[in-house]
């Protein structure tokens, strides 16, 4: 029908289940998704709907039906407005987020889930100026749209080890209102020249983590600690870059956070507001016969660091990531390892993936964490292997 | 009168000598690298656009299918160019734009938009020795090759399906090279290459044939094609439909901009 012509319906659907590799050997991801895209090509104006339906047998809050994206675009020779809720991507950065946090990501199942998946809409109006080598992007975000982080049951939830005369009571977190003043800008001007993009980024938001302020009463040998989580105007500073040379191509990106609060490390003591810097350089290598070898170095320095903050002055992190395709590239057989040199913690993310046919994608795999502590160590107990079916359409 | 027919006769050998010459030189077999510069330089309008279907077959018979919608234009010598994937489901909407460079020295710019990461990526655009999709093309056998890249000798004529054809001796300059020679018939009236093996250091690792080529707009176009690799016992056919020339095409369709879109249009 002539009718349904602009229109066409897409998506996917996949399972995973997952075993701990670790007693009791119980499963840590098990859930079956369906994804439904809806677009609408009316030439100068084009629409974009998806939407999720979720089973979860581990993280019951997850079974369900939710509205991904829901955008209008309208596209002129020299601009382009997209209007609703989407998902917005910056950075140069592979498996990392530097700068890219104008949409916030859904840490549900810690980092487990690929970049791509974590990624939470927001509602804004994207409008962009477009040069031949030189685009301005502006956005506007009148709804704030905090990040998730896993809790209650959830295994990826971090438990924090507290003595046992230590009472803590939890308030519910305070959001900013959606108003005027209360919205998120951005500014972005990005430049694609021959051998060489770079960009440069201000971007006025809130924190999408909460600093946990406290208040401390002491009865006796008892104390009693009292959250109140609230969200904080942050303005980030971003800079990013990538450039070729014969099989390499080099990429960099920082983001300069000014106003961030910071964990402390007692209970005792308030958040502590300090800059941020985040850095990242990278280089990717393709060096033929289907290979990709991708190393990244990240790191976060605190300005004026002070020894009572949770994290330290300086935090450094290297990736190293290696895919090869095979078998007339149906198979891809890939690892990306995140190592945490501060706290000497390892994560390793092993996969192959086996296309059956054009529509039926196989995939086995694993997340496997090591170390003491820190973002890593704190979960080698849910060190886990996987196998994943999903058809696409 | 003597004077006069001598002067006449002169004439008239001088002309015979010129038309000679001319024809002569109508009939000098052209070098290997003349023919496959005529190749490179074949006309082929200043914008096209067509849909690209690739089936790929391997020993057991299993079939898979690529469809990508393909645009380029030319910007003076240079070219640039954006290849949307239309199948199979799971790449769908993958755009690759490239900007390639007449001069050698310079390296063409590439970037990929994956419509899962929603975001444009600036890639290498060195490798062209790897297969495109799983195919049994290599980027360069599309033609991304530059005609420096290979040194051409002519090994002589040859009739092929019909067709009156030089046959020219390929030798990549980079020793490193995928191939270590390439055997390519052209045909003399298209300037086409319609049948080529491709060796490598264990002998030959495929070989190419058109098997449906015809003028369309006034420009030879392949429209079937097969790359029968024998090493991997592998093949591909790759059809092109919907061909359109100098439709003119918008500039804006090549910034990075728009594929950063996710949407081409």
């Amino acid at each position: 029908m002539p009718w349904l012509e602009p229109f066409s319906l897409t998506g996917w659907a996949e399972a995973i289940q997952s075993v701990r590799t670790h007693r009791p050997n119980d499963s840590l991801t098990s859930r079956a998704r369906l994804r439904l895209e809806l677009e609408a090509d009316f030439n100068v104006f084009y629409g974009f709907v998806s939407a999720d339906a979720e089973k979860n047998w581990q993280i019951e809050d997850e079974t369900g039906i939710d509205l991904q994206e829901a955008w209008l675009e309208y596209a002129a020779d020299r601009w382009d407005l997209r209007i609703g809720r989407q998902i917005v991507i910056w950075g140069k950065a592979d498996g990392v987020q530097i700068a890219d946090i104008v949409s916030p990501p859904d840490y549900t199942e810690s980092i487990t889930r690929d970049l791509d998946e974590i990624r939470i809409p927001v509602d804004a109006a994207k409008l962009r100026l477009l040069g031949d080598f030189v685009n301005t992007e502006l956005i506007w975000i009148p709804v704030f749209e905090p990040a998730v982080q896993p809790s209650g049951d959830n295994p990826w939830a971090v438990e924090t080890d507290l003595p046992d005369n230590v009472h803590v009571t939890m308030a519910d977190v305070d959001e900013p209102d959606t108003s005027m003043e209360n919205s998120e800008i951005a500014l972005k001007v990005a430049a694609y020249f021959s051998g060489l993009d770079v960009a440069a980024s201000v971007f006025h938001t809130w924190d999408d983590n909460p600093a946990y302020h406290r208040t401390i009463r002491r009865e006796g040998d008892t104390v009693f600690v009292d959250y109140a989580p609230r969200h904080h105007r942050l303005t980030v500073l971003g800079l990013e870059f990538s450039r070729p040379w014969s099989d390499f191509v080099f990429r960099g990106e920082a983001a300069y956070y000014i106003g961030k609060y910071h964990e402390t490390n007692p209970t005792a003591l308030d958040p502590i507001q300090r800059d941020l810097l985040k850095w990242l350089g990278g280089v990717d290598w393709t060096p033929g016969n289907d290979w990709t070898v991708i190393a990244q170095i990240t790191g976060d320095i605190i300005m004026n660091h002070d020894a009572r903050m949770a994290d330290e002055a300086f935090e450094t992190m290297a990736t190293l990531s290696i895919s090869k395709d095979l078998l007339n590239q149906t198979l891809t057989v890939s690892n990306m390892l995140y190592y945490d040199l501060n706290e000497n913690g390892i994560y390793i993310r092993p996969k192959a993936d086996y296309a059956l046919t054009d529509a039926w994608h196989l995939m086995t795999g694993a997340d496997i964490f090591s170390g003491d502590d820190g973002r890593f160590g704190g979960y080698r107990n849910n060190s886990q292997v996987w196998v994943k079916i999903k058809y696409s359409f | 009168m003597h004077k006069k027919f001598l002067k006449t006769t002169l004439c008239f050998l001088t002309l015979l000598t010129a038309v000679s010459l001319a024809q002569a030189s109508d009939t000098t077999v052209p070098t290997g690298l003349e023919i496959m510069t005529r190749v490179d330089d074949r006309p082929d309008g200043d914008d096209r656009t067509q849909m690209l279907t690739m089936t790929l077959s391997n020993k057991s018979g299993r079939q898979r299918i690529r469809e990508v919608k393909s645009y380029s234009k030319d910007f003076g010598k240079d070219k640039k160019s954006v290849m949307v994937f239309e199948k199979p489901a799971d790449v769908r909407g993958t755009a690759f734009l490239s900007w390639e460079y007449d001069d050698p020295a310079r390296e063409d710019d590439k970037w990929l938009y994956m419509p899962a990461m929603k975001k444009v990526r600036r890639i290498s655009g060195a490798s062209k020795n790897e297969y495109f999709m799983g195919s049994d093309f290599t980027y360069d056998d599309m033609g991304d090759r530059n005609v420096e890249e290979d040194s051409h000798t002519l090994l002589g004529e040859e009739v092929v399906d019909g067709h009156d054809c030089w046959k020219v001796e390929s030798i990549p300059v980079d020793p490193e090279d995928m191939y270590t020679r390439k055997v390519i018939w052209v045909c003399k009236a298209a300037d086409m290459a319609i049948k080529a093996e491709y060796y490598d250091k264990d002998g030959l690792l495929k070989t190419f044939k058109a098997l449906d080529f015809r003028q369309q707009d006034g420009f030879w176009t392949q429209f079937k094609s097969e790359m029968d690799n024998v090493s991997r016992k592998h093949k591909t056919v790759m059809e092109i439909d919907s061909v359109k020339y100098n439709t003119g095409i918008n500039d804006n369709l090549f910034r990075v901009s728009t594929i950063q879109r996710g949407n081409i249009r």
